[in-house]
């Protein structure tokens, strides 16, 4: 084998700077509705939604798929804060009180969608 | 008996790989980084030492037996598809990517780091059949910047001194 390429070649920037550009890509594709103030949270099992909540209102609540999720709303944030799947990332993930985040428990295939307002409804009635 | 020292040679390998992806269990990166499925990639090492010293189907065997072998010791069904998802998405990018005589390891290394993350948001959202999971993406790309070079660093160690133990290659699976 070359050793040249056993050491870092200028070549490898390129793939550095090709990454970080997906990266920022990606992350301008879905930055549109983040970080607006969060008012629900919408929770869904394999695509499902099984559960919307209100943000105001702090409750704590347990959701039953492959794993049970224990999830708390608390001061307008919401967390996973218990859970029985290997690894137990989406404890990890904290609290999250940020629009168009989410945070997942990949094991239960469960998403905890952070949205600012009710945007799926199909009409409102005033 | 020709055949038995590839199997030797591929078994060896895929039980190294096994043992480092069992190890980086212990290093809890998602402590200080928490992103889902946040890892070292240490597993990675070995289908990289094994694409740059073997054949590119002969890195195949070591990898898709590797993922098979994981979801049986523990993960299960979900696990096997995002391993497989990761895995071979970040295969096909660095055998095309150790093609081109410009890139180093270190190159190679983070290209198949960042196609692994695609594979695995890939097959998140398969799983949760929602796109908002690639909210995630952006954040795993930067860090397996660093985890790329990260493991590239060891491949190349690892290049380097392989000549110096005495394992010989049977030739038919030489690169």
């Amino acid at each position: 084998m070359d050793s040249k390429r056993l050491n870092f070649q200028k070549w490898d920037i390129l793939a550095i700077a090709g990454v970080l550009l997906c990266a920022v890509l990606v992350f301008l594709l879905f930055l549109p509705g983040r970080g607006e103030p969060a008012v629900y949270a919408e929770i869904y099992l394999e695509g499902v939604l099984v559960r919307t909540v209100d943000l105001r209102k702090n409750e704590i609540f347990s959701v039953q798929g492959i794993y049970l999720n224990v999830v708390e709303v608390k001061d307008g944030k919401i967390a996973i804060t218990h859970s029985d799947c290997p690894g137990e990332d989406c404890v990890h993930s904290g609290w999250t009180d940020t629009s168009g985040r989410s945070i997942v428990c990949l094991p239960n295939a469960l998403e905890i969608r952070v949205v600012a307002d009710h945007d799926d409804v199909d009409f409102v009635v005033r | 008996m020709k055949q038995t020292k590839q199997i030797a040679l591929c078994a060896v390998m895929i039980a190294l790989a096994l043992a480092l992806s069992w190890t980086e269990r212990f290093i809890p990166l998602q402590l200080a980084v928490p992103l889902p499925g946040i890892k070292l990639g240490l597993a990675n090492i070995v289908t990289l030492v094994a694409l740059c010293s073997f054949k590119t189907r002969y890195a195949a065997m070591i990898l898709i037996p590797r993922c098979i072998f994981g979801a049986i010791f523990g993960g299960g069904i979900t696990a096997l598809m995002f391993s497989l998802c990761g895995g071979l998405m970040a295969l096909a990018v660095m055998a095309i990517a150790w093609r081109s005589p410009a890139f180093s390891v270190y190159g190679v290394s983070i290209l198949g780091a960042a196609a692994h993350n695609v594979g695995q948001i890939l097959a998140a959202m398969m799983l949760l059949r929602s796109v908002y999971i690639g909210a995630y993406l952006p954040f795993l790309l930067l860090v397996s910047v660093v985890t790329g070079l990260l493991t590239g660093g060891i491949t190349a160690g690892v290049l380097k001194i392989l000549p110096y133990a005495s394992i010989s290659v049977p030739a038919e699976m030489r690169r």
